[in-house]
């Protein structure tokens, strides 16, 4: 089978595969609804919060409060599509330490694109409604604007999901790592949605370097509004090699699963 | 092409698993100096399919049946040994194997939960990637032959474990497997709905000559479905014996369990050649028969004459039973 041949059939795959999470979500509508509708004022109980301190300084290190409200658009969109796509990219590691990759792993689609496609996050639409909503109110309209908010979006979710697939990962190695996995994600998570101008010397080193946050929390300044080819570049390359390092963690992991008894159900 | 369907060569599957005591000092004393022991799973199996067989891997619980059916799959890499299926290396080649092989877990499912069957028929037709019209005409002629209709509509949850089973099976034939693995498909199933599952199975391996590689510890299922048993223990193959012969020197015995109406009475028995009472409790009696000195129907018509009974079963020895009876008579 050709490359080009290969890429379509995945990609139809993939398409029926959100299809199906989309239809199996809506067998739960007004559940849907109400998680979605929650996260999306609950994102917005976070700008309340920021828009008192912006009260008090009306600038800091830079930033100002529309600065602070694309960042959280870009870190919670990103999140929002990621989750709605690839909605098991937090849940790596119970999947498997509870032995469910067994079905996956019988069939002939890439492993990883498989399990992380087969669950819509609920809650994640809220996420990335939130994301749209806040670019609408404040982001640069333009045409450069969207593609570079568009670009962003992108960073942001390919990051989160590559640095939580790597802390998932951990299970193959020791056991149920559920717990280190929640931490990795949280903890990076909170990192990314403060400006990351705010930390200095070695703890930005940190946020730029092994806990990539300042990627997706220097996005507003870097990528939006002062475009830096620099940083961007840098942001592209540390996303694309922390997914790299994902998915061979992922595939190297593969040789040390150990399945399980754990009886396991799809959707 | 060869007629081997799948080759076994000394494959061996040894897990690492951590001691605990029990209790939170037993806990704390595990974080602080964890104690590993290995476990092994899968000990030197050799084994040869050949295409078209259908061949029953039976044993008790643990014994290794699944571990080696992951290891044939390519879901589990062993420790040791080699393995072809259909002439490629699972654990290496498992993506290319998977287009040809099919895999139903009786309790991983891959029907997705809250939504209806067709909707797994269709996620499948594209992991497959199978052509849109072979497709339709396929499915159509698996919904007809299990007889789908009526549950094709309906969320999996909804379903009852035999119907979910029926569509497991039937969507694991989509994509025309060459071979079968079975991983106790009729675990936790009733009489009747084990036997549909297994007249189907056979139906398809005669038409389209599916090789079909079926674990359980299920007795039933090689009387009724296999011509050929391997049966391991421990890790290892205990017997690997047609089913014929199997039947004759192994599975010569019944268990007839019954509920009488009234007391039981020991003197009523029938003092028939072949048969021993096995346990009474209160109403309850199980009685085994030996099939190679009587049959069924003389001692079921005996005790029906004898006794009024409010329930009956035959059943097949449990595993452990027929285990210890080919460990009795030294093995194959």
């Amino acid at each position: 089978m050709s490359m080009a041949a290969k890429g379509i059939g995945t990609l139809k795959f993939l398409l029926t595969c959100w299809k199906l999470n989309l239809a199996s979500a809506m067998e739960y509508r007004l559940s849907f609804f109400m998680l979605a509708g929650m996260m999306f004022i609950n994102n917005f109980m976070w700008l309340f919060f920021w828009s008192l301190f912006f009260g008090r300084f009306q600038v800091v290190n830079g930033w100002d409060l529309s600065d602070v409200m694309m960042l959280w658009a870009v870190g919670a969109g990103g999140f929002g599509w990621a989750n709605m796509l690839f909605g098991n990219f937090n849940r790596i590691a119970p999947i498997v330490s509870g032995g469910q990759l067994d079905v996956y792993l019988s069939q002939p689609k890439p492993v990883l694109l498989h399990v992380l496609a087969s669950r819509m996050s609920l809650t994640a639409v809220g996420d990335f409604m939130f994301g749209l909503v806040i670019y609408g109110w404040v982001g640069d309209h333009s045409l450069r604007g969207a593609l570079l908010f568009t670009a962003g979006l992108i960073i942001s979710g390919v990051l989160i999901m590559a640095v939580t697939i790597i802390g998932g990962c951990l299970s193959f190695y020791v056991g149920n790592s559920e717990g280190i996995a929640n931490q990795v994600f949280n903890s990076f998570l909170a990192l990314s949605t403060y400006p990351s101008d705010i930390f200095r010397g070695f703890a930005k080193a940190l946020l730029f370097s092994i806990i990539p946050a300042g990627f997706i929390s220097y996005l507003p300044i870097g990528l939006m509004r002062d475009f830096d080819a620099i940083f961007v570049l840098e942001a592209v390359a540390v996303t694309l090699g922390f997914l790299g390092i994902g998915i061979f963690f992922f595939h190297r992991g593969l040789r040390k699963y150990s399945s399980g008894n754990a009886i396991a159900l799809r959707g | 092409m060869t007629m081997v369907a799948l080759q076994t060569h000394a494959l061996s599957k040894i897990f690492t698993v951590k001691q605990k005591r029990a209790g939170l000092t037993g806990s704390i004393r595990s974080l602080i100096k964890p104690q590993w022991e290995e476990k092994i799973a899968v000990k030197g199996i050799d084994l040869t399919v050949q295409r078209g067989e259908m061949v029953a891997f039976l044993g008790p619980n643990g014994a290794g049946k699944s571990t080696t059916i992951k290891m044939l799959t390519g879901i589990l890499h062993p420790s040791s040994g080699e393995a072809q299926v259909l002439g490629l290396t699972p654990w290496r080649e498992r993506a290319k194997l998977a287009y040809r092989i099919g895999a139903v877990f009786g309790q991983k499912s891959q029907l997705w939960y809250h939504l209806p069957p067709i909707d797994t028929f269709d996620l499948i037709s594209r992991i497959y990637e199978l052509d849109r019209s072979e497709y339709a005409a396929r499915r159509n002629d698996l919904i007809e032959r299990f007889e789908l209709g009526p549950y094709l509509n309906i969320p999996v949850r909804k379903l009852s474990l035999g119907e979910r089973m029926r569509c497991e099976i039937a969507v694991s034939f989509l994509h025309r497997p060459q071979l079968l693995f079975l991983d106790e498909p009729t675990i936790g199933l009733d009489v009747v709905v084990k036997q549909r599952i297994r007249e189907l199975i056979r139906e398809v391996n005669k038409e389209e000559g599916t090789t079909v590689f079926l674990t359980s510890h299920d007795a039933g299922d090689v009387e009724e479905l296999c011509s050929r048993a391997v049966v391991i223990h421990h890790g290892g193959i205990l017997l690997d014996a047609p089913v014929d012969r199997l039947k004759r020197e192994v599975l010569s015995r019944k268990i007839i369990s019954l509920t009488l109406a009234s007391g039981f009475d020991p003197t009523m028995l029938p003092s028939q050649v072949g048969t021993e009472v096995l346990k009474v409790e209160g109403r309850r009696v199980k009685i085994a028969v030996d099939l190679q000195q009587t049959d069924i129907e003389a001692v079921l018509g005996s005790l029906i004459g004898r006794f009024r009974l409010e329930d009956v079963t035959v059943e097949d020895p449990p595993m452990e039973e027929i285990i210890t009876h080919i460990y009795g008579s030294g093995g194959g």
